[in-house]
């Protein structure tokens, strides 16, 4: 099926995606993976089954590396405010 | 030297010259001229997107397809479909010329 | 009375000409000015992005482009950035 077919405003792709497992971004090094259980016009979501990923980069005074430590959690049900949200990727289909 | 004949004085009854561009250069216009062409979008944290504007909103969320993700030049991630929240948008740049 | 031009007006007048662009942080556009809207997102041509970082300043070439008019600062019309 081809889904650019329906598509005619971004929040389409978001309603295409509902009860799926989806991809988020959000400000602050963090992104997430859950299914999508509800949206709204500010993007705040309900997200289930999530995994969340932060990126923590430490840097040392005086080296030249940066030091990337990844930290991972999981939640049953989550809440995620709208304006955190920078990127929503459903799955590839 | 050759005289071409003046051209014809437009008569009162013939239908007003069509304006020289369909466009006006509104964002409007823009964006009518790249929606399905490959664009570059930029948020205000420097991460680059290039992919295919699929569409977008008032609000400039954008949906984009095929599309890759870039930090400082190399490529981080990529995703079939996109959806940029519009507050994070820097701006929108045709990726060949228009 | 006296006259007075709305600023938007002074950029009105400015289509079709080049113009610089400074964002509110440290970022600067200069371009052809093509259009804009009530928000100030403009439309540009013949763009150079300029970034000032730590490490000097970064220029990037772009073709057209619309601008998000709410990162903007200031806008010098008639100017070539800072390279003029």
């Amino acid at each position: 099926m081809d889904t650019s077919l329906a598509i005619q405003e971004p929040f389409d792709l978001i309603r295409l995606s509902l009860s799926e497992r989806v991809f988020v971004k959000l400000r602050g090094d963090r992104e997430l993976t859950g299914v999508l259980h509800a949206y709204d016009g500010h993007m705040n979501l309900i997200l289930s089954d999530v995994e969340e990923t932060i990126m923590i980069i430490d840097q040392h005074e005086g080296t030249t590396g940066e030091q990337h430590t990844i930290a991972k959690r999981k939640m049953d049900m989550l809440f995620v405010r709208g304006d955190g949200v920078i990127l929503v990727s459903p799955p590839s289909r | 030297m050759d005289e071409s004949p003046p051209p014809p004085q437009p008569s009162e009854t013939s239908p007003p010259p069509p304006p020289p561009q369909a466009s006006t250069g509104s964002p409007t216009d823009f964006l009518k001229g790249v929606v399905g062409k490959r664009v570059v979008v930029r948020l205000t944290s420097g991460v680059d997107y290039k992919g295919i504007l699929s569409c977008l909103d008032g609000y400039m969320n954008i949906a984009l397809e095929q599309t890759e993700e870039h930090v400082n030049g190399t490529v981080t991630n990529r995703y079939g479909d996109a959806f940029i929240r519009g507050n994070n948008v820097l701006y929108i740049s045709a990726a060949e010329p228009v | 009375m006296a006259s007075q031009v709305l600023p938007l007006e002074l950029i009105d007048r400015c289509i079709g000409s080049r113009i610089w662009v400074i964002m509110k942080t440290d970022r600067e556009f200069t371009g052809t000015l093509l259009g804009f809207d009530d928000f100030v997102n403009m439309v540009l041509e013949d763009v150079t992005e300029y970034e000032n970082t730590p490490e000097g300043r970064k220029k990037t070439q772009l073709h057209q482009t619309l601008l998000n008019g709410n990162n903007i600062c200031m806008l010098i019309p008639g100017s070539n950035g800072p390279d003029s």
